[in-house]
């Protein structure tokens, strides 16, 4: 093979300053790359350049970056083309020069010059750099160790950049784990207190060494139960925001007549708890809406559940009016209000407000299971407090539904 | 005399489980619902037992203990929510003299009592007081304040832990090991 001079200007320092100027200041090893490449375009010349990355746990060569500089290839068959010398320089660890053989009636196109260069850092191979030249000009020794210091440099980078990526999955991974750690110390909490009373007055009741009066047994006998059905609601809870929280539930959306559904809720609680006034507000009619009923009736409940709680004596005033393409359901109390500072938590999964966990039971799960519910509706549900004055909750939900029967993401 | 008990849980309904338990068993009981007003019953009371919940909002069951055998002797029960070892280990370690894990039965929990009482009459009763004074230095380790000529003195944990070792030993030489294991014992382990 005769060795032509190269018909491209030398390489000079400056060339090789530029790179490392371009890596030091660069955040991203594809637009240093990119920038590169096209300010050395002049001394170093390809038809297509492609790196390929080492997926490290499918152990495959991935493209991570392709550029064609144009003469009528296609992206993809180039991209193809340098697959096969990649692999070669994989195995060799070094740079493989592949070049055409010298004929000049051959097509331009089945004569290219391949240039391939590992890309090494931390004596780690992470990849390779393939540029092509189809037909001329053949790659000259300058070049070939101009395209090596290209691959050192862009190779640190990328090394740069796999590391954060790493740190930062890493990180999510150690998130993710103290809050399940966070979960599951408050849940073991949750279970193993009425679990403990259970225990501990059914053994007080079992004790041979002594003789309780017949109000004794009954008192301990109605702590049992209740504890029991403070358990069940827990376990209730707690799989249904599982459920929820994973999509198992699937909503059933149907068209809905909120003033039937809140009419129902009503009677009901008339009947189960009758020591809540609840007053209906709606006006003018809203149109049916598309929502899962039994859902809804979930949340409303257990909004009006609160307020027999934390309200004590307040009655509960509903109201319902739509806007556009929205229908809004206010709940109301006249309680003593939540403070500002615990506002924003409340719907948080096991929040309670620490100045009233102690004398009224719950879960801290109702409201995180309300907002879910909602959520799966596409709506929203937000609170206003003021301190003395009372509470609204005010969910808004779509007259229609994106579509219908969805799961819940 | 009945032998007295402080039970220490912010539950009422163990602090009705376990009164209604020892009380049957002849014993006295005062209940706290939080490390702080234990501390101050046990200073003033002086019981002769302390049955301690681990899992309490504040001060928990581990620092309470800890703040007690600054100023007291008093057998202490930890009662702790897990049976992990180490939550039994730490509690061993703040002083406690023995534990029972939630949830417990009322047979076990009374056996208990009754053998931890039985040591503490077997062993001497060295119940230190509240109070230290030498000079113009005062220290309530119930609160665990200090105060010099009538003046309060802030300290770090540390230093007041190292000050509390002089004043349990006042006129005696103590050499560097001895204060390490009991000012910074707990932190090098």
């Amino acid at each position: 093979m005769k060795v032509e001079p190269s018909p491209l200007p030398p390489i000079e320092f400056d060339h090789v300053y530029l790179i490392s100027r371009i890596i030091g200041q660069a955040g991203n090893w594809k637009s240093a790359l990119d920038q590169i490449l096209s300010q050395v375009r002049k001394v170093f010349i390809f038809d297509n350049v492609a790196v390929y990355l080492l997926d490290t746990t499918r152990r495959t060569l991935d493209v991570g970056y392709a550029k064609a500089a144009g003469r009528g290839h296609s992206r993809e068959a180039d991209v193809a083309w340098g697959e096969n010398l990649s692999s070669q320089v994989m195995l060799k660890r070094s740079t493989i020069l592949q070049e055409p053989p010298d004929d000049p009636a051959m097509d331009r196109l089945e004569r290219p010059f391949i240039l391939g260069v590992p890309l090494i850092a931390n004596q780690q191979i992470l990849g390779t750099i393939i540029f092509i030249r189809f037909g001329s000009p053949p790659f000259t020794p300058t070049q070939t160790q101009f395209a090596e210091y290209l691959g050192q440099q862009i190779a640190l980078l990328i090394a740069v950049q796999q590391r954060e990526t790493e740190l930062s999955t890493v990180e999510s991974l150690r998130q993710t784990l103290r809050i399940q750690g966070d979960f599951i110390s408050t849940l073991s909490h949750e279970i193993r207190n009425p679990l403990g009373f259970i225990k501990g007055y059914t053994t007080t009741l079992l004790r041979t060494d002594k003789q309780w009066d017949a109000d004794t047994q009954q008192e301990f006998l109605k702590i049992i139960d209740q504890e029991t059905d403070r358990l069940q609601e827990l376990i209730e809870n707690l799989l249904d925001s599982a459920r929820l929280e994973t999509g198992l539930i699937v909503m059933n959306f149907q068209p809905v007549r909120v003033e039937a559904v809140l009419n129902d809720i009503i009677t009901r609680s008339r009947l189960h708890h009758p020591g809540l006034e609840i007053l209906l507000q709606i006006n003018p009619p809203v149109p049916p809406i598309i929502a899962d009923a039994r859902r809804l009736t979930q949340v409303i409940e257990n909004l009006l559940n609160n307020i027999e709680k934390y309200a004590e004596g307040s009655p509960a005033i509903i109201t319902v009016h739509h806007q556009d393409s929205q229908v809004f359901i206010d709940v109301a109390d006249k309680g003593p209000g939540i403070p500002g500072k615990y506002l924003e938590l409340i719907f948080e999964r096991f929040f309670r407000n620490p100045e009233r966990e102690k004398q009224v039971y719950g879960s801290g799960l109702g409201l995180f299971i309300c907002r879910q519910i909602i959520h799966a509706h596409h709506g929203s549900i937000n609170v206003e407090s003021t301190p003395g004055e009372g509470t609204t909750f005010t969910i808004a939900l779509p007259i229609n539904q994106p579509q219908n029967g969805m799961m819940m993401g | 005399m009945k032998p007295h008990i402080l039970v220490v849980d912010d539950e009422i309904r163990y602090q009705h489980l376990l009164r209604v338990n020892l009380e049957s068993e002849g014993y006295e009981i005062s209940t706290a619902g939080d490390g702080e007003q234990a501390i101050e019953m046990i200073a003033n009371r002086r019981p002769d037992m302390v049955i301690l919940d681990v899992m309490m909002p504040r001060l928990d069951g581990y620092s309470t203990c800890e703040r007690i055998r600054q100023f007291s002797s008093v057998p202490i029960i930890m009662l702790t929510g897990k049976a992990e070892e180490d939550d039994r280990v730490r509690g061993l370690n703040a002083g406690a003299d023995d534990y029972v894990a939630k949830p417990f039965s009322a047979t076990e929990l009374v056996a208990r009592v009754r053998a931890v009482l039985r040591r503490a009459v077997n062993t001497e009763s060295i119940t230190q007081s509240r109070y230290f004074s030498h000079g113009n230095l005062r220290i309530d380790f119930a609160r665990a304040e200090v105060w010099r000529d009538d003046r309060p003195i802030y300290l770090s944990a540390t230093e007041y832990r190292l000050l509390i070792q002089f004043a349990h030993h006042v006129g005696q030489v103590l050499n560097a090991e001895e204060l390490l294991l009991a000012v910074w014992g707990g932190f090098l382990s």
